[in-house]
């Protein structure tokens, strides 16, 4: 493969670490723009040009992508409460817009761009769910499904100016090196002890290092789909906590509330957080994920672009390993401090 | 660079402020991160980060959340920066 010169924007976060990791194993030149309070102990680590810019700053993020042959978009908008929709609808579309103007002004060929599972619509009778299954309208049961229905609405826009964009609609991402534990909190919880509720559904797992991986396939200059599902492996979340529970010798939550009820609970967990910044262990957006989960395939992304998904013990162990050694949860903290 | 303990505490202080969009007068060596603070732990993070890059230091994550006290970060940071850089410190 030609070395290229890449620039992630959103490489201080979780997929976008292990997409800089994905791109310099790859033996591409990376470089990552950081905002002045990024959180780059990580990142330093790596062979990377770091650059200061933002989405909110157009000029910067032109010039970081001057001479660039293609942009990882990792920084789309996450909403940590499902409370304020129109802000969060307005923060994502302008972060998604501000790439593609960006990116069209400096001429970038190819934008590959980190989207969500949420956005793979519902599937019709008689096949799995897939990238071609778009939601027509904002999903209306979710808040984070519409922010990311947003979203992949400014990446079409861009599409239709003639930008090159591959949306890759990434399922849970479990892995190594989530500093604000973000998917991985859930399980951060549990194995700690800390999850006080569970809601059944059904989760698409995967493993962040063949998320990565897709991104850099992403890149090539080939004819490829406007968006791919990247599944992973779809669990019942009943049948994933009692796997869990045995693989790490720990206790499955005790109390399971009903979809009704876990919601309920999600926002008013949510309320309470959210005046102090607080971090709530199921946040709204998860519960909405995996009361409406469901069996999406991978195919076309293990067709274009080599995804196969990482046998989920691995996936598990890397990111409860990584957990163990990085004593970041809240959750864990507090029950330490109860010990004591 | 040689700095003597008072320096490395007012540049960890004044990060601790500018972390936390407080008057870094108000910050003291006893001064605990998390209860008088409010530091969460991606504020720990943010510090040590900062940190790290102001000294062209590489801080172990793992330690963020063990220093209780302002004073704990001076003393982690200038032993780091003393096995990082040499005795010169």
């Amino acid at each position: 493969m030609t070395t290229q010169r890449i620039l992630v924007v959103g490489a201080t976060g979780f997929v976008g670490l292990h997409v800089v990791d994905a791109l310099l194993a790859a033996g591409h030149s990376v470089r990552a723009t950081r905002r002045p309070r990024s959180v780059t102990l990580l990142l330093r680590r790596r062979d990377v040009e770091l650059v200061p810019a933002s989405l909110e700053d157009p000029a910067a993020l032109r010039s970081a992508m001057a001479d660039c042959d293609a942009v990882c978009f990792c920084a789309a908008h996450y909403p940590r409460y499902s409370l304020d929709s129109a802000a969060a609808f307005a923060t994502a579309s302008a972060g998604a817009k501000a790439i593609v103007e960006a990116a069209l002004n400096a001429g970038v060929p190819r934008v590959v761009a980190t989207g969500s599972i949420a956005s793979v619509g519902p599937a019709p009778a008689g096949r799995d769910a897939d990238e071609r299954d778009v939601h027509l309208t904002p999903p209306s049961h979710s808040v984070y499904g519409q922010v990311k229905w947003h979203i992949e609405r400014e990446l079409d826009a861009g599409r239709a100016r003639g930008l090159s964009v591959v949306s890759l609609l990434a399922g849970a991402c479990i892995g190594a090196g989530d500093l604000r534990l973000g998917t991985n909190g859930i399980l951060a919880a549990m194995l700690a002890g800390a999850l006080p509720w569970w809601v059944d559904g059904r989760v698409n797992v995967a493993d962040v290092r063949d998320v990565a991986r897709a991104h850099v396939a992403a890149l090539a200059p080939r004819e490829l789909l406007p968006s791919y599902a990247l599944p992973g492996r779809t669990v019942r979340v009943r049948a994933l906590f009692a796997w869990l529970a045995r693989r790490y010798a720990v206790a499955r939550p005790a109390l399971e509330l009903s979809a009704a009820e876990a919601v309920a609970r999600a926002d008013r967990d949510e309320r309470a957080a959210e005046p102090i910044r607080g971090r709530v262990l199921w946040p709204r957006e998860l519960v909405d994920l995996v009361t409406h989960g469901q069996r999406v395939s991978g195919r076309a992304a293990q067709r274009d672009l080599g995804f196969e998904p990482a046998p989920i013990g691995e996936t598990f162990d890397q990111a409860a390993a990584w957990i163990a050694t990085h004593v970041l949860a809240p959750a864990r903290r507090r029950q330490e401090r109860r010990a004591s | 660079m040689t700095m003597n303990e008072n320096e490395w505490r007012a540049n960890v202080i004044a990060l601790i402020a500018e972390i936390r969009e407080v008057d870094g007068a108000t910050i003291r060596g006893d001064s605990r991160l998390r209860e008088d603070l409010g530091m969460d732990s991606l504020n720990s993070l943010e510090l040590l980060s900062g940190l790290g890059e102001q000294f062209k230091l590489d801080l172990p994550i793992e330690d963020a959340l063990a220093l209780v006290t302002v004073d704990d970060a001076c003393a982690f940071v200038m032993s780091a920066w003393r096995a990082q850089h040499g005795a010169a410190a």
